[in-house]
This record gives C-alpha cells, sequence and structure tokens, in this order.
C-alpha cells in the first residue's frame, strides 16, 4: 500500500440539482491528525461536498476512497458506519428530549429492549466531557438550553459515535466567543488523538488558528489546496471571491450626525431582559449594538418592533411617542420601521414561495388597490430590488429557498426595502453568509444611512461593527453599559465593555470596564 | 401544451387521470357512464361537495382544518327553511340568512383559532357540537316541516342554459372568485404566506389574525350555502343532513394537491379532487354494492390515493 495514502479522498466528484452544477470536479484529501478547513463563498459547493461525504447525496460522478479502497455511501447510514460523522450548519436535535436522549438518539443502551437510563447518561456523560461540555446536565431539556450550549451537545453527539474522521460545518457560528475557544481546544485535542477533522467556517481568524491544510473552493471548482500558513488572507480572499478583496467597509462620514433623532427610546423595561434602556438614533447614523450574545439585543429590537408584550418605557419616532402595536404598526407611516430577522428560514422567508411572492409580502398594501395585486406595479417594485441588492436568481419564480444562503439574505433585505423605510433593525444579518454577499450589504447599510435612513444594528461580529457603525451601545443583562463613538470602537473595547459587569466572565479579559 | 401542463402540479395531473381511470372503468361496466346526461347529473351533485371543498381548501391552505363543517351544512338548510317560513320577506331573505348563520359560525370559529390561539381542530370540533345543540333546541328533536323556498329549490335542481345545471354555474361562480381571491389579492397572497409559515408572515407585518378569522368565516358561509343548496335538492332540511360532507370534503383538497400541513395547493387541483370524490360515490353505488362494503371500498379507495401521491415532500 502506498505510504502517502490518505485517509479518506474524493477524486472528480460532480453533483447537479435539476440542471444547477453544484458541484464538480471536486477532489479532496483529508489525513488523519489534521485538521483540513475548507473555504469558499456560499453557493461555492461546500455544502453539497460535505452532504456527499456523508452520504446525505449522492453524487453524480467521480469516486471516493477511504483507507485506499474505493467506497460509496449510499446513506447517511452507511457513513456513519464508516466512521464519519457530520455536525450540520442547522442543528438537529429534538428540542422537547433531553441531553441525554439527544446524544445518545440513534443507538440507545438497552436493557430488556427498554432504554437503559442510567447507561445512557453515563454514555451521554461521557460523550459531553469529550467535547469539553461537562457543564451541561445530561438530563436537561434541549429547548431550555440557550443556542451556543445546544452546538455543544451536537458536537457531543457527533462524538459518541466515535467517528474517524469529524465533519464541522459552521459549527462555531451560534457560538459566543468563551466556547469558540473550548471548542477549539478540544478539536486540537481530537486531532491529537488521530481524528482527521473537516473544518467549514466563514470565519477567518478561526481558520488561522485551527487548520492544518486548507482547500479552497469556488462556483462548485476546487481552487486550491494549501498548507495553512503559507498564504495571506488577503491571496486566500482573493482565491475565494475571485476578485480583489480591498475596502470592505466603506468609508465612514467624517463628522457625527447633529440632526433631531429619527428614533429615541428612554427608560425602556421588558421583563427582567431589557432594563432601564434609553439611547437616540439620528437620520443617517448606524448605529450598533454590541456585547455578548444573548444580553438582549434581540429582545430591544423586537420590543422596538412592538412584538413584546407588556413593554414599559417611552419610544419616540421623530419626537412623538409611538408605541408600535405589531410588525404591522410598526411598519406602517409615520414610523417606517423594518425588522430583519435574525433567522432567515423560520423569520424571514417562507422558503417553498417564489422570490417574487417573498419580495413583495411587506409592501403588498401598497401595491395593491382595493385588495387586488396591481401586477405592473408588482413587477416594477421587484425589478428594481433584484436590481438594487444583484439578486442572483435564475428567475423569479423559482422557490426561494433554492436559493444560496447570500441571495437568501438578500432577498429578506430587499423585501423590507420595498416599503422605504426610515428605520432599520437589523438583527445579525450577515450571520453564516459569504464574504462577498457581506460587504455587498455592507456598502448597502452605508448608502441608506446616507440616504437618511436610521439604522440600528446588532451583530455578533466585532469586525463588523468596528468597519460598520458611527457609534456601538455595548449591552450587558438586558442593559446598555458602554456607549463607544468613533474611532473608540475597536475591537478591545468592544470586548472589555462586554464583560463589564459580572464576575463569572472577569477571567476571560482581565479587564474591569463599568460603564 | 408541456407548458402548460409543467406549470400543473402533478398531483393534479394525477387526479385528472384517475377521474378518466373511473370513467372508463365505470364504463366497462355500463356505457352510459359516458353519456353526458350522467356527467352533467355527477357535476350537478358535485356542485355542492365543491362549495364545502372551497372552503375547506382556505382553511387547510392556512395549515388549519374546519371539522364544523356537518353540523354548519345543517345549519345553512335549517335556518333558510326556518326564514322561508316566516312569510314572503323571509322567503326572499332565506338564502343569505342560511348563508349569514353559517358565515357567524365560522366568524366565531377563526375568533377561536387567531385569536384565542385554540388548535383549529379542537376548536371547530365543537363548533360542531354547539351548532348541533342549537338545532336540535331549535327542532325539539324532530324533523322541522319547513320546506325550501321556489328559489332554492331552483338553484339546486334547475337547468336554465344549455341543460346545464344551475347548481354547476354556482360552483362555478364561486370557484371562478376563489381562483381570483388566491392569485390576485392581498388576501390570497397572505393565506399562502401564513400556511407556509406564520410568524414570518407576521413578522411580515401581515394581517395574519384577520386572514385565518375570514378564512374561517368564508368556510362556514360556503358550508351553509351547499346546506341551503342541499335542502333546495331535497324541498326540505333534516338533521344531520351535512354528515356525509366532512370526510369527502378534506380528502378532495388533499387529493387535489394541497398539502394538508397548509402553504401549497392549488383551486384547479380542489376542483379535480371534488369530481374525482364523486364519480368514486356514484359508481359504487351504480354497481350496487351494498352499504358497508360501499364504505370499505370508499376508505381504502381514498387512503390509497393519498399513499400514492398525496405524500408530498415537506417544504424543501
Amino acid at each position: 500500500m502506498d505510504a502517502n495514502m490518505p485517509l479518506f479522498q474524493m477524486q472528480g466528484v460532480a453533483k447537479s440539482y435539476g440542471g444547477v452544477r453544484a458541484l464538480e470536479e471536486a477532489h479532496l484529501r483529508v489525513e488523519t491528525g489534521r485538521i483540513h478547513a475548507v473555504l469558499g463563498e456560499n453557493g461555492a459547493g461546500k455544502s453539497t461536498l460535505i452532504k456527499i461525504m456523508s452520504g446525505v447525496v449522492q453524487a453524480d460522478a467521480g469516486q471516493m476512497m477511504l483507507d485506499g479502497a474505493k467506497i460509496v455511501f449510499p446513506s447517511p447510514k452507511a457513513a456513519n458506519a464508516a466512521g464519519i460523522a457530520c455536525i450540520f450548519q442547522e442543528l438537529s436535535l429534538i428540542p422537547d428530549l433531553s441531553v441525554a436522549d439527544n446524544i445518545a438518539i440513534a443507538n440507545p443502551p438497552r436493557r430488556f429492549g427498554l432504554i437503559d437510563r442510567k447507561a445512557q447518561r453515563r454514555f451521554a456523560e461521557e460523550a459531553l466531557a469529550r467535547a469539553g461540555a461537562e457543564d451541561i446536565h445530561p438530563l436537561a431539556q434541549v429547548k431550555d438550553l440557550p443556542l451556543s450550549r445546544r452546538q455543544m451537545v451536537e458536537i457531543a453527539k457527533a462524538l459518541a459515535r466515535h467517528p474517524r474522521i469529524l465533519i464541522l460545518d459552521e459549527a462555531t457560528s451560534a457560538l459566543t466567543a468563551g466556547d469558540v475557544a473550548k471548542v477549539f481546544a478540544v478539536l486540537k485535542r481530537l486531532r491529537d488523538e488521530g481524528l482527521a477533522l473537516l473544518y467549514i467556517s466563514h470565519r477567518m481568524q478561526e481558520i488561522d488558528e485551527l487548520a492544518d491544510d486548507c482547500s479552497v473552493f469556488r462556483n462548485g471548482r476546487h481552487v486550491a489546496s494549501y498548507q495553512a500558513g503559507t498564504k495571506s488572507r488577503n491571496d486566500v480572499v482573493e482565491m475565494m471571491i475571485g476578485r480583489e478583496y480591498s475596502h470592505v467597509f466603506p468609508p465612514k462620514p467624517e463628522a457625527a450626525k447633529t440632526g433631531a433623532p429619527a428614533l429615541e427610546v428612554a427608560g425602556l423595561n421588558w421583563t427582567h431582559r431589557l432594563n432601564n434602556i434609553s439611547f437616540a438614533a439620528r437620520p443617517g447614523e448606524i448605529v450598533g449594538l454590541g456585547g455578548l450574545d444573548g444580553q438582549g439585543q434581540r429582545e430591544l429590537l423586537l420590543a422596538l418592533f412592538g412584538v413584546l408584550r407588556g413593554v414599559s418605557g417611552d419610544i419616540a419616532v421623530n419626537g412623538v411617542v409611538r408605541h408600535a402595536r405589531g410588525p404591522r404598526s410598526a411598519k406602517a407611516v409615520p414610523s417606517a420601521m423594518a425588522l430583519i430577522p435574525e433567522g432567515r428560514k423560520t423569520e424571514g422567508l417562507m422558503l417553498p414561495m417564489s422570490v417574487r411572492d417573498n419580495l413583495t409580502l411587506p409592501a403588498l398594501d401598497s401595491l395593491a388597490r382595493f385588495g387586488i395585486i396591481d401586477r405592473d406595479r408588482e413587477q416594477t417594485a421587484v425589478d428594481m430590488m433584484v436590481k438594487l441588492l444583484a439578486i442572483k436568481a435564475a428567475n423569479l419564480d423559482i422557490p426561494v429557498g433554492a436559493l444560496s444562503g447570500g441571495n437568501q439574505q438578500k432577498v429578506v433585505i430587499a423585501k423590507w426595502l420595498m416599503i422605504a423605510p426610515r428605520i432599520i433593525l437589523l438583527n445579525d444579518p450577515t450571520r453564516g453568509i459569504d464574504v462577498g454577499t457581506k460587504q455587498e450589504i455592507y456598502q448597502l447599510l452605508r448608502k441608506l444611512a446616507d440616504d437618511g435612513a436610521t439604522i440600528l444594528f446588532y451583530s455578533t461580529d466585532y469586525d463588523e461593527l468596528i468597519g460598520c457603525c458611527d457609534r456601538v451601545l455595548v449591552m450587558y443583562d438586558g442593559a446598555i453599559v458602554r456607549e463607544l463613538k468613533g474611532a473608540d470602537i475597536t475591537e478591545h473595547a468592544l470586548v472589555s465593555s462586554a464583560f463589564s459587569i459580572g464576575s463569572g466572565c472577569m477571567d476571560q479579559t482581565g479587564e474591569r470596564q463599568v460603564g | 401544451m408541456p407548458a402548460f401542463l409543467a406549470r400543473i402540479d402533478k398531483p393534479v395531473l394525477a387526479a385528472f387521470g384517475c377521474i378518466i381511470l373511473l370513467l372508463l372503468v365505470g364504463s366497462l361496466y355500463s356505457s352510459s357512464f359516458l353519456s353526458p346526461e350522467y356527467l352533467l347529473q355527477q357535476l350537478q351533485v358535485a356542485s355542492f361537495l365543491g362549495l364545502i371543498a372551497t372552503g375547506m381548501m382556505l382553511v387547510v391552505l392556512l395549515g388549519q382544518i374546519d371539522l364544523s363543517v356537518p353540523w354548519v351544512v345543517t345549519v345553512g338548510g335549517m335556518m333558510s327553511t326556518a326564514a322561508a317560513g316566516w312569510g314572503p320577506l323571509g322567503e326572499a331573505l332565506a338564502i343569505p340568512f342560511g348563508i349569514t348563520c353559517g358565515m357567524i359560525m365560522g366568524l366565531i370559529s377563526g375568533f377561536g383559532v387567531a385569536y384565542l390561539r385554540v388548535p383549529s381542530m379542537i376548536f371547530t370540533l365543537g363548533m360542531n357540537a354547539v351548532a348541533q345543540g342549537l338545532m336540535v333546541l331549535r327542532t325539539g328533536g324532530f324533523a322541522p316541516q319547513d320546506h325550501s323556498t321556489e328559489t332554492m329549490h331552483f338553484l339546486a335542481t334547475g337547468r336554465s342554459i344549455l341543460n346545464i345545471p344551475n347548481a354547476l354555474f354556482v360552483w362555478i361562480a364561486v370557484g371562478a372568485a376563489t381562483i381570483f381571491l388566491l392569485g390576485r389579492t392581498t388576501f390570497g397572497r397572505t393565506v399562502y404566506a401564513i400556511g407556509n409559515k406564520e410568524r414570518a408572515a407576521y413578522l411580515s407585518g401581515l394581517p395574519t389574525q384577520r386572514v385565518i378569522m375570514l378564512a374561517f368565516m368564508a368556510s362556514g358561509g360556503l358550508s351553509a350555502f351547499a346546506g341551503v343548496l342541499l335542502a333546495g335538492y331535497s324541498t326540505k332540511a333534516y338533521q344531520s343532513m351535512g354528515d356525509p360532507y366532512l370526510l369527502p370534503a378534506v380528502a378532495a383538497v388533499v387529493l387535489g394537491g394541497t398539502n394538508i400541513l397548509g402553504g401549497r395547493g392549488s383551486y384547479i387541483g380542489t376542483i379535480a379532487g371534488v369530481i374525482l370524490i364523486t364519480l368514486l360515490q356514484s359508481i359504487l353505488s351504480v354497481m350496487q354494492i351494498y352499504e358497508a362494503g360501499r364504505q370499505l371500498i370508499y376508505g381504502a379507495v381514498i387512503i390509497s390515493m393519498l399513499l400514492v401521491y398525496g405524500r408530498q415532500k415537506k417544504a424543501s
């Protein structure tokens, strides 16, 4: 046998979905004891590659080899049996079952045909420990865990199968910084134990830190493979998007805006999740919301949009106190508010409906007369948005679910621009989308602000807050603890103020900032 | 032609295919199954189910269901004949009065589902029992002697133009309005949006609660309208006259390719489903199979048809 034989190899693999080529001539070498990063924009074919590798879909052409022997995976089960475990982007846990039930779901330990709960609990504890998440109680219900903890359970579930190759697809996109560090320690330990890891992420610094080998894909083709550290970050991004990567963020305006605020919030409270929030935002401003994940940023946006019941305090739009009673009254003139929600698949889009139908939903009333949709006006409005955001779709009547993640996100944004909003609330709009689309979104936001819109922008990505925002309000435990302006918005300042109060997180930054 | 065919869903094509198959099987038994007179008669009978299935489809598209059909049909029949007993004015208003009573029942169901957030399966089942109680209360447990009006009889059994049944014209008018409603109005677009993802529809600022309530109201009104016509057909209203219509209505909607979980379906499919169910019932009875055997075959055929093509993939 060839000494250089990799653990797993893929050659000339191709896959089309109904005429659209998702992958062609793909090859990949995965070796034991190494972390292999796969890079590429959304729609580059990474997800298809993984699905083929884990048996979810079958390749149209090409072959796969494991230990030098040809192998086919007709089902995910076959791939599992061969030692390939996959952690997908979308969480696959059942919310109403306990952590232990979920981890052992494929093959729970049994006694006399019934599930042996004690053995299952031990099994789950072992798997959680292996994933570095001993703090999660195996009998807790998954639905009670925050998103980042669930992701740790997901990793434990995959490890419980003792895989030889572990695939992580955007597995850290929901994690907080503290968790990411923990996961990385676990992944490095697994690598040293001789596992082969395939790692997919949009976060460049994660790949810099973790990867041993990298492969870049673009438009379904394999572009290059190289050893980590041999290429500069700029080179890598250029390979991914096929064009020069400069000026990711559009320039910020020199002077701070001074006009009357479009949005004023005074003493906003909601249960114990929002505590006495006061701030103002002016037309032309992009105001960021920073802080650790889950400190009330989402609730603040929802409260402004009128979705939460029992909010107290004043919300004034253009100086007039006005409480939205729901999205319908929030989007109406004079507030003309838009909320780009967090989950595009659950809250933003109706995936089986066409691109056209999705685009016009918020603006339906203005496109109709006596409830009857004016098709010409609808067409004009849709065309304008597709052009403005450069949405790539074969045609507008295909289901929006058939678009790539980045284009789906563009549709979510476009459908709200249809109502010509004056106040735009964004809830982490760039999660899980590719660099090229991110760049387009940043530019669009700045353009909207320059045209006089007021933008409130929550992001879990510090780079974005630094690059995009005129001001950043850092939140902690439902309150605004610090406001950063202009040149003060630095990663250091964001991180240190994010941990400003509370002792549990102190050791991670070693700094104390009282807002 | 191929482009036109490609636009139609596979289940709809399958439903039309089954209709042709049923007619062929029937014609082996007796050649009269292909006669225009028989077909027109079937379409007349299908019109009653068609009205009910139209309302059911609106509700199913929302991802809900209306189980109050049997007694709302009876309410329509009984209240219109009751109005007919109140003199000339009552006679004139018999049809709108019957429909209005059904709409009120539907409105209450819709309010419960949309605003009180009670699952429609429970709430409409409860409304069915309430409607039954009200009707029994009114008649004291006896079949009322009220007879249908001339107009009702004319609409349900008459044939005015080209020997085509009037009931069929009623269904065509309601169907055309529904196609327009679903395809061209904000109401229709909102119905599909809610069926696909109610949360996203709400966050898009669509009037989700109002639309759900209106859809149930339409369903109640159409069931009652069918009850009015049925009373006209048999010249009087009677207890449990709506009982045989719940399963066929749901089956027609689902066989026509409307996703039982909501969000997808076309009215063309519902038309096919209604005709298919009606033909099946007719052929089974013409073949003079005794009642129990007929029920067995009827149920088995519906289940197997759903197995063949009713199991569409969930939203991808």
